[in-house]
């Protein structure tokens, strides 16, 4: 039992992060019908500029999320301006995969030229340091990139919610036509919504750095797992993308030690199929039918 | 209706055309930079991985083939012919290095081939390389898979096939009195095609030492989380864990165990602890004390030209002698042979070198290497062991340059 | 509706003859490497498009077909010693069946949902097989891999039996894709991919046309994955269910015209041959991603649909009487495909 809740807690805290990495991608589902392949890129790219803050201006990654957040809105903002917002909208979804993947591959050029390929890992002076709660042991930097992902989901709950901004944004995840009809503006919300979306990735990429070393390469696993985060929590449901992802963080520890890792991705696919059997939209998404 | 259907049908024709007249043109033009003869330049030809999964060992591949080509043209070239590499990238595609190695041979018909970066490339690429009578010295795939071919022209310039890497840790514990041995161990396995025959043969030697298994487990390569195994690793409290790792996951090995506090007696681990470059940034200088890997070279060694190629890679790329990847030295080793095959012969052509170097002990900064009939080389890896924040070979004795210690000392923090 | 005209009678001729001839008037084997590959990436990306194309249903893990085919090959080479040579070939056939057959299942659990959902789930297939590949040790030998004996053809002309055989599935492929554009199921799934609660409404079997071109296009994308297993000689899971497989696919199928007969094959000859040859000569500097990423960006914004429907475009706005009436936008999806 100590093991299964040491594994929770593990799972737990990681998917904390992974819920950080998706619900940027999410949103941006949401907001514009886009899927944007590249926010594994995106998050490495943050992961990358924190590191160098870090080696080269000692900025602790934690603070470098502050002055990186901003620049990538910015970034995000431009991105959606040149490269989504020219795509036709009947097609928008289908398109963005394509667009967004060579915007990946882009994007992972760039960092293999400043970078090359060796793997980097952000290493503050209290990366290895742990407490000892309850008998259970839990890293400082984990419990701390969870505490920073939950902060930041907080703050994007908060601003969806109880801001001007915020519910025209969710007025056009919810109806599109009609948002436009009471006078949302949905090109700026969707360039605001792909700025923040681009933001949460870098933000996410700050404290992925410390977790795991990483290279230009490893935005092919990231997106992997968050596109299926995102269709399993229902895409466009920044909740259900949360819950996803600790879902998917937890069951995966759990696995990992009552049965084997190798078959524990095995079942976290399987899972996923079977709740879209049941639920063809997603844990908390609303249904697909009609038009998507 | 028409006009729609025509237009079409020219584009199509255009572009056929345009690929066949392509096609054409490729292949007549190919036959024109052939020939080779004495005083002609010595044109070998590389795949190496430049981006993708292998392009960080395929950069270090790189250096050593670059090294050995600018050393070897300083001394007059191979039998008085300059040595010109022709290096092209596979991005760590298989599809693509056999399309590669074909291209090197039939196209522009280059005199030698030298192998990849990875068994995985490795294999396939000497296929090719065998159907058009090339040899092929490979500096790095060392998987039973390259072996089981049973293909004549390979030569893997390492003193060790890798499924070797446990072998010295083994033999050292032997000498161990009983009490100071292992009683039990743990392994947790990369689930890919060097770590898991590494950890068989091990486990199987470790057994039959009396060191009972108490935790073993392999994972998969995309394990992004290693804490959870590390967990329940911890949970068996091995005294040794012998790891077959790679890279990343030898790193969320002892970050894990640092933080969740466990100290094993011994830790092997068989990729990943043994890069002076790279092990110390990503699990902190002060956590590698003690902790034991298998390496086919190393810096300080006393082979053949070794101190040479070090002073050389120094003044070339910079750095310090601790930073060089032993994959630079693999590559450089490959020239080695055939720079002493043709020195031996007075020949380097494919031919000689395949029936040449199946017998003999040939040196390199790599060790005196000899192969068997299929190219697996017979001699046997080193154990070394991070001490006082330097990575020293200590075992087997002959070529140690410090005694090995037990039991681990505990995490720096 | 189905009919043969002489212009696309000459154009089947004219394409199977140069497929065929190729190899007799181009015999430098690294040419035909480039050219089994290229092939193979015009089978996939043909029989990816009989589903992603006509229906609209874009599958992102078709490579997991792939991989079952060249598993398949590799399984059946050792477990069951159908000996070397020209055999192997024999059986791609029966795997492209076996393949459409045991796809029924899979069909139908994931065709249960669409659009962006469709896309993204069917990675997961792709992973799964992936998993079972480095998991079922017993039959596919894990993470080590299986290798298959070295053929005995003549160095000379070693490339050219896989190359036939490539070509033979491609143009089965391709006459598929006619027959079943030119049919009832065609125009089921044209409905479908047009608005799929309308076809519904309209009566329209939708899932029984969804499932057949599901599973058809699976066996279609198996047989090559077959055929490569064959002549790589070794298959590992990461490499034999490749995700980067499927995206070459779509992505040609996109460059050339999804929905269009020929497409797809237009979006490999340029695509292939230029990637192989790009890595081969400019590889060495990371400018190779770049130069990449930004051609297929400029493609996709310059020309959504593909070269072959923009072009068609391009020929309607000469001749105002071909335009559809009462769409300002021209969208060639109800006009059916070229055939």
């Amino acid at each position: 039992m100590h093991l299964i809740v040491q594994a929770a807690i593990l799972g737990l805290l990681t998917g904390g992060v992974y819920a950080l990495m998706a619900s940027g991608l999410t949103l941006a589902f949401g907001v514009m019908r886009v899927i944007n392949v590249s926010q594994g890129a995106m998050i490495v790219a943050g992961a990358y500029v924190s590191y160098t803050l870090f080696t080269q201006l000692q900025i602790d990654p934690f603070v470098s999320i502050v002055i990186m957040a901003p620049a990538a809105f910015v970034v995000g903002v431009a991105v959606q301006l040149v490269f989504l917002r020219p795509l036709r909208s009947d097609e928008r979804e289908e398109l963005s995969l394509l667009v967004t993947w060579a915007i990946a591959l882009g994007i992972e050029g760039i960092l293999g030229i400043f970078y090359q390929t060796t793997l980097r890992a952000t290493r503050p002076s209290y990366v290895n340091d742990s407490l000892t709660l309850f008998g259970y042991d839990v890293s400082v930097v984990r419990l701390a990139a969870f505490a920073a992902s939950a902060l930041i989901l907080a703050l994007l709950y908060l601003m969806l919610q109880h801001t001007r901004f915020g519910r025209a944004i969710r007025a056009t995840v919810q109806n599109p036509t009609a948002a436009s009809l009471l006078g949302v503006e949905s090109n700026r919300v969707g360039a605001y919504g792909f700025g923040i979306s681009v933001a949460t990735a870098t933000a996410a990429g700050a404290v992925f750095g410390m977790i795991t070393p990483f290279n230009a390469g490893s935005h092919y696993d990231l997106i992997s797992r968050l596109l299926t985060i995102i269709v399993l929590g229902g895409m466009g449901s920044l909740g259900g993308a949360v819950i996803a992802a600790l879902f998917m963080g937890m069951s995966e520890a759990i696995l990992a030690v009552e049965m084997s890792p190798t078959w524990a991705s095995l079942w976290f696919f399987v899972i996923l199929v079977l709740v879209l059997l049941i639920r063809p939209q997603g844990l908390l998404g609303t249904s697909e039918r009609g038009k998507l | 209706m028409n006009t729609r259907r025509n237009r079409f049908s020219v584009t199509v024709t255009v572009v056929v055309m345009a690929v066949i007249a392509a096609a054409c043109g490729g292949g007549s033009s190919s036959s024109s930079g052939g020939s080779s003869g004495s005083g002609k330049p010595l044109v070998i030809g590389i795949s190496l991985s430049q981006s993708g999964d292998f392009s960080d060992p395929g950069h270090a591949a790189m250096l050593g083939y670059q090294l050995w080509a600018d050393s070897v043209n300083k001394r007059g070239g191979v039998l008085g012919r300059q040595v010109k590499l022709k290096i092209v990238d596979d991005a760590s595609d298989p599809n693509q290095a056999v399309t590669n190695y074909q291209t090197l041979i039939t196209k522009d018909k280059v005199d030698l081939v030298f192998g990849p970066f990875s068994t995985l490339l490795t294999a396939p690429s000497a296929r090719v390389a065998s159907r058009y009578g090339y040899s092929f010295l490979e500096p790095a795939g060392g998987g039973q898979l390259v072996f089981d071919q049973k293909l004549h022209n390979v030569f893997f310039v390492q003193p060790a096939p890798t499924v070797n890497c446990g072998d010295p840790f083994v033999d050292y514990l032997s000498t161990l009195p009983a009490g100071q041995r292992p009683k039990t161990a743990a392994y947790p396995t990369l689930d890919d095609p060097f770590a898991t025959p590494i950890v068989e043969r091990a486990r199987a030697k470790l057994e039959a030492l009396g060191v009972k298994t108490v935790y073993s487990q392999v994972y998969p390569a995309e394990t992004a989380d290693m804490t959870p195994i590390v967990a329940k690793m911890v949970a068996a409290k091995p005294d040794l864990i012998f790891g077959g790792t790679q890279s990343l996951d030898a790193y969320g090995i002892v970050n894990g165990l640092v933080q969740q506090h466990y100290n094993p007696k011994f830790l092997f681990l068989s990729n990943g602890a043994n890069s002076a470059a790279e092990f110390p940034n990503k699990v902190g200088a002060n956590n590698t004390e003690g902790i034991l890997s298998c390496t086919d070279w190393f810096p300080e060694l006393k082979t053949a030209g070794n101190q040479q190629f070090v002073s050389e890679y120094l003044a070339k790329y910079g750095g310090t002698a601790d930073t060089i990847d032993g994959g630079s030295a693999e590559a450089y080793a490959v020239g080695q042979v055939l720079e002493a095959e043709a020195k031996k012969t007075g020949k380097v052509d494919n031919a000689t070198i395949i029936s040449t170097l199946h017998s003999g002990v040939w040196p390199t900064v790599e060790g005196d290497l000899s192969w068997d009939q299929y190219g697996a080389p017979k001699g046997s890896q080193l154990m070394t062991q991070w001490q006082s924040g330097k990575l020293v070979p200590v075992w087997p004795q002959a070529t140690a340059l410090a005694a090995p210690t037990s039991p681990k000392p505990p995490w720096g923090g | 509706m189905r009919r043969v005209t002489p212009a696309g009678l000459a154009r089947g001729g004219a394409l199977t003859a140069a497929g065929l001839a190729f190899p007799l008037l181009v015999t430098a084997p690294y040419l035909m490497t480039i050219a089994i590959f290229t092939v193979m990436y015009a089978a996939l990306a043909t029989s990816w498009n009989l589903l992603g194309g006509f229906s609209g249903y874009l599958s992102l893990g078709h490579a997991a077909f792939f991989g079952v085919g060249a598993y398949a090959e590799a399984i059946v080479f050792t477990h069951i010693g159908i000996g070397g040579g020209y055999r192997p070939f024999a059986v791609v056939p029966l795997i492209g069946l076996g393949v459409a057959v045991a796809a029924i299942p899979v069909a139908i659990v994931f065709l249960r949902v669409r659009g962006a959902t469709f896309a993204i789930v069917t990675i997961s297939l792709l992973f799964i097989v992936q998993l079972l590949a480095f998991n079922l040790r017993s039959l596919t030998n894990g993470a080590q891999g299986m290798s298959m004996a070295i053929p005995p053809f003549p160095v000379a002309t070693y490339e050219r039996p896989f190359y036939y055989a490539m070509l033979a599935v491609f143009l089965g492929s391709v006459l598929t894709c006619w027959i079943v554009s030119t049919g009832k199921l065609g125009l089921m799934l044209f409905a479908i991919r047009d608005d799929e609660d309308r076809a519904h409404g309209l009566g329209i079997r939708v899932t029984a046309a969804k499932v057949l071109a599901f599973c058809v296009s699976a066996g279609l994308f198996a047989m090559p994955g077959a055929i490569w297993a064959y002549y790589e000689g070794f298959i590992y899971p990461q490499f034999a269910v490749d995700p980067l497989v499927t995206i070459g696919a779509v992505l040609m199928a996109f460059l050339g015209g999804r929905g269009t007969i020929w497409g797809p094959m237009l979006g490999a000859l340029i695509l292939v041959p230029a990637q192989q040859y790009l890595a081969y000569s400019q590889g060495a500097s990371q400018l190779y991603l770049i130069g990449y990423s930004a051609v297929f960006l400029v493609i996709m914004l310059l020309m959504p649909r593909g070269i072959i429907p923009s072009l068609r475009d391009l020929a309607v706005s000469h001749n105002p009487f071909d335009r559809p009436a009462g769409d300002g936008e021209s969208k060639p999806r109800t006009s059916g495909v070229a055939t």
